[in-house]
Order: structure tokens, then sequence, then C-alpha cells
């Protein structure tokens, strides 16, 4: 009876703290096992001779230059997606809610198609050009959503912006299918690849590209935490209990964008994480924006790691595009979740 | 002509280009229950929604404590007038306690978690609204009646001179309509709290409001004392229906006994059958 107010917040932390060390746990097996993993074999003892400096020069090269930066770059990829997702999810008030919405695969793809198709040399892709030309073909589109969805003295009405979102991001695909039907084939490979979600060509530029946007926007997105429990309660309560709703969403979905515009640009067309990693974690931590945000960050962070992982593994010696792999491990657990609803 | 801490001065309110209240000069007496009637359609749950700034009104503007209300921080209004507004919705998973815990958030700052004063606040609400027995339920498990006054929990948390409720009875049993009146009754008695309501009873707005609002078409047709508002006129006017006004009693407030439609009603809904 006595601080009944603080017995259920106790309660909530606790089980976040459990539900957290034990994704903890289980991202720190997923990075050891993934860094076995691969092409070219190296066994539990040999990572661990090489991380200790032990290695020969091609296990250094392997785990160094090829395997721990597109470890770390998928952590952080499905990180960034996830939490984009759970922002989205929150501030739209629809649970189906994800990166996706806001038109940043399609405006990434259309913009890594355009810089494919008028990209001359047939050799290689420009690996450092489209990271910049997809967060900006991201960034325009949602903005584009935004704006359409904007009604002077109503502002965005969240279903507004999810039928815009929906509008524009089914033109920006037709658009696409056309770009991509006059590609030679060499070129329809690569962007069919990125657009399934790929960690392609990581390296450690890429990871300290991704990394800046994950240290300023998680930390931000925490601070608003309560902001975004409160969003979620609907516009009429929102502003009664005194938030700035229109002010408060501009600024979340402007982190969301940038969360998962620097995502896509180095993971691709990557969909399903956004959509599901929130989905898991509310399950696991429940709905406060607190505990829900880094769990859907572990969450997010561990699919990736182990779908990178399987892409890698299935068909070896060659690989399957990560995003097909999240859409494999996805699917049943949705079609569980919308049976058990 | 204005007088008490909130009032509205020559207010438009729009829904896009489709005006729904021209010129509106309203006053809340402050320390009353103020009930909104109206027919359905009739604007009032607007003018509900723009005196507590969820609506920005076209031209005009509603003004508490003097200051222009929009205009304010809206923080700030938080932490003097809270609204309740139709069917409400929680997240899945929330409790109560947590819900009502919301109320505080005006009053919160930075990441902190809640205060020992802060607690203190959310044990008073969720014990006079009489939801202390599923304070740790989750919010979509209780029943209609538990589910709306935890909702009036939160709004009392959050602490506020005003309470603004729309239509907070709906889809409530009798019993639970009542429970919910004399709650709202008893705030406003022990703590002066002013209340704002939007009732569709007009029997339950005559019993438990000091004052009355009759709107019809957005404009304000009658106010005053719940005997001056339900007269016989007035009912005609604003609900198209006969009534007999006669006196409860056991408190003597005025009754409505409907026994008819009125006369331009009755003509309306005849033209409406041959058109369909």
């Amino acid at each position: 009876m006595k601080a009944m107010a603080g017995s259920v917040e106790n309660r909530r932390k606790i089980r976040a703290a459990k539900v957290m060390a034990v994704l903890g746990v289980l991202m720190f097996a997923s990075f050891f096992i993934s860094m076995n993993t691969g092409f070219i074999k190296l066994s539990p003892w040999d990572v661990m001779k090489t991380l200790a400096g032990a290695g020969t020069e091609k296990q250094e090269l392997v785990l160094f230059d090829f395997r721990l930066p597109r470890i770390v770059l998928s952590v952080l990829v499905g990180a960034g997606l996830a939490v984009s997702g759970a922002i989205l999810q929150g501030v739209s008030r629809n649970a189906l809610a994800d990166p996706g919405l806001l038109g940043i695969s399609a405006g990434a793809g259309l913009a890594v198609i355009l810089v494919i198709s008028f990209y001359p040399m047939t050799e290689g892709a420009p690996v450092y050009l489209l990271p910049l030309c997809a967060f900006a073909g991201a960034s325009l589109t949602a903005a584009l959503i935004y704006s359409l969805a904007f009604r002077k003295g109503q502002g965005v009405a969240p279903t507004r912006l999810i039928l815009v979102g929906i509008a524009v991001s089914a033109g920006i695909s037709a658009a696409m299918i056309v770009l991509t039907i006059k590609l030679n084939p060499e070129k329809f490979q690569f962007v069919s690849v990125w657009l399934a979600g790929s960690i392609w060509g990581a390296n450690w530029h890429f990871v300290l590209a991704l990394l800046p946007w994950l240290i300023i926007l998680l930390p931000y997105v925490m601070v608003k935490a309560r902001v975004m429990d409160i969003l979620r309660l609907g516009e009429p309560l929102a502003i009664g209990l005194g938030t700035s709703t229109e002010r408060e969403r501009i600024r979340l979905l402007a982190a969301a964008v940038g969360l998962a515009g620097a995502s896509v640009s180095v993971g691709g067309g990557i969909g399903f994480v956004g959509l599901i990693a929130p989905h898991l974690a509310r399950r696991l931590v429940g709905p406060h924006h607190q505990y829900l945000i880094p769990a859907s960050a572990l969450t997010g962070g561990l699919l990736l790691i182990v779908a990178d992982t399987l892409a890698r593994w299935i068909l070896q010696p060659s690989e399957i595009p990560v995003g097909i792999v999240v859409a494999v491990i996805g699917a049943p657990y949705f079609i569980y979740l919308l049976m058990k609803t | 002509m204005f007088m008490g801490r909130l009032y509205a001065q020559q207010v438009d309110i729009a829904y896009g280009d489709r005006i729904i209240v021209e010129q509106l000069n309203l006053s809340i007496p402050t320390g009353k229950i103020t009930a909104l009637v109206g027919a359905n359609g009739s604007g009032k749950s607007t003018i509900l929604k723009t005196l507590a700034r969820i609506m920005k009104p076209k031209n005009g503007a509603v003004f508490l404590d003097g200051k222009a209300i929009h205009s304010q921080s809206t923080r700030e209004v938080a932490k003097q007038l809270a609204i309740l507004p139709q069917n409400p919705t929680a997240p899945d998973g929330l409790t109560v306690s947590e819900l009502v815990g919301y109320g505080r958030f005006p009053h919160q700052r930075g990441l902190g978690s809640l205060t020992q004063e802060d607690k203190r606040i959310i044990q008073w609400a969720i014990e006079v609204t009489g939801i202390v027995d599923f304070h740790d339920r989750p919010v979509e498990q209780l029943s209609g009646g538990q589910r709306q006054r935890a909702w009036i929990a939160m709004a009392l948390a959050q602490q506020t001179d005003f309470l603004f409720l729309d239509e907070p009875t709906t889809f409530l049993d009798m019993a639970h309509q009542l429970e919910v009146l004399e709650l709202l009754h008893k705030l406003n008695q022990e703590e002066q709290r002013t209340i704002v309501m939007v009732v569709h009873d007009l029997n339950h707005a005559a019993r438990y409001a000091q004052h009355m609002i009759a709107i019809k078409k957005g404009k304000v047709v009658c106010e005053g004392a719940p005997d001056q508002v339900m007269t016989h006129d007035v009912l005609r006017e604003v609900f198209g229906i006969e009534a007999d006004i006669v006196p409860d009693p056991r408190t003597g407030v005025p009754l409505c006994l409907p026994y008819g439609l009125a006369h331009a009603a009755v003509e309306r809904a005849r033209t409406h059958e041959k058109g369909a």
C-alpha cells in the first residue's frame, strides 16, 4: 500500500536491467561467434591469439580489417534502425511504423540507383560517395514527406504522415523500377544487393562515419524519453500535459531520420529491423521509452549481428544479403505476433 | 463583462475553412462546476478544447489569468489547467499508477524520476478516485468506470486549479456515472477546483453544475444557474425537444422530462424521411 507508485517503477527497473543484461550477454556471445564465422576459418583460439596480438598476418587482416569492422557496423546499423523505429512508432502512435515510413529506405535507394546509373565506371562502386548520396536521398525524402503532410494551423497529424509516407515511398519505388530496368547486369546486381540490405564494403571508415550519429542522437533521444511517453497518449492529452507537440514531434522525427538515414547509408535497405526490434523490446521491457529505447538498440544490434553472421555462414563461400536474413527471421515472428493479438 | 480567471474573447474557431464558432464571448466562473450542454455537433466539445488551448482559435483569444493562453508556455498552462479528452487511450501494458504518474509531467524537470512529493500526490490521486485496488493493473484490463477514474486520477495528479472534462460519463453505467460526478463534486467542494465539463445528460448537468452554458451552432444561447437554463423554451431552442421541467423532489434542482420533439424538429425529421 505504501509507496505504491514506487513499487511498479522499481519492478520495471529491475526487469529492464535483467533484460538488458541478458541482451548484452547474448550480443557478446554473438560477437564472438561472428568473429569465428566466415570463409576463412578462424577458431576461437585463433581469434583470442589474434586479439592478443599473436596471430599471423593473414589472421590479423581477416579479423581486424574485414570481420571486426563488419561486426561492429552491423551492431551500429541494427541499433540505429531499431531506435529510429521505436521513435517513429511512438511519435506516430502506430505500431506498424518503421523507418521505411518516412521514405528513408526508398529515398536512399533512389539516390543510390541514380548514382550507380550515371556513374561512368563499370568497375567497382563509388564506395565513399554512395553513403553520402544515400543519406542525402533519405533526408530529402523525409523532408518532402513531412512538408506534404503539413497543414497550416494543424501541423502534422500522425495518420497523415503515415499515408503521405506510404504514397511517396510507393512513387519512389516505381521510379526505382524504371531506373533499374535501364541498368546493365553488373550494376543491377549491385543495386539489388544494396536494396536488399547488406553490410557491404565494411571498413573502419564507415564505422567512424556512423558512430557520431549514434553518440549524439542516442543520448538526445534518451533525454526525450518522457516526452515520447506523453506523445504516445495522443495530441489532446500531450498538449494538456504541457508538451509543445509540434516542436517535439519535428525534433524527434529529425532524430529518427538522422539515425535511420545514417544506418541505411552504410547498411542498405535493411527494413525489418526498425519494425521488429522495437516490438520485441516493448514485449520485454514495457511501454516506457526510458527502457524501450536502450532495449530496442540492443535488440536491433543483436538481431543484425546474428543475421549478418548467418548471412555469411548459410551459403558459404558466397553470402546472402543480410536484409533477406532479417526478413526470414522476422517474418515468422511477426506472423506469430499477429496471431497472438 | 469578463470575470474570473479564464475567459474567451471574440473567439472564432474553424476546422480548415469551415467555421464552427463565431464571435464567442464566454467566461468560466472560478471555483464552480460549469456544464457545457448542447446537441450533437453544436460545437461544445470544440469550445471546450479551445478554452483548454488544445485547439487554436482562428481569431480572438482565450485568456488565463489575464494573458492569452496560446501565447503562454504550454507547460506553465499545464500546471494551471488539466484536460481529459473524450475516449483517451493508454499504451498497452501501462499500469494505472504509471498512468497517474504521467500527470506529474508538467512539474518534472530534466531527467529526474518521481520525487517523494510526486509520489505522495500520485498516491493521493489514486486514493481519492478509489482505484487503490487495481493500481498496478494494466489500464487496458480495467472496466470502463475504473478506466475513466484512472484517467481522472491522472488529471488530478497534475494538481491544477482548472479541470476540463469532455463527456466524462459517456459509456459508463448509471452507478459509475454518479461515481464520477460525485467525485468531481467533492473536488469542487473540498478543494475549490474549477471544473468545466461537457455532459449529455441534462439532469446530471443541473444537479452537479452550478453554472450551465447551453450551446447551439457554436453560439451561447443561454447561460446561468441551472434553473435559468433548464427551461421549456431553452430546451426547445437548443435541443429541439418539448419537455416538462419539474423540481427534483429531493434537491429542488430542475429536472427535465422530455415528452416529444419540438415542432421544427418533427418537420425536419419528416422531410428527411421523404428525401430518404
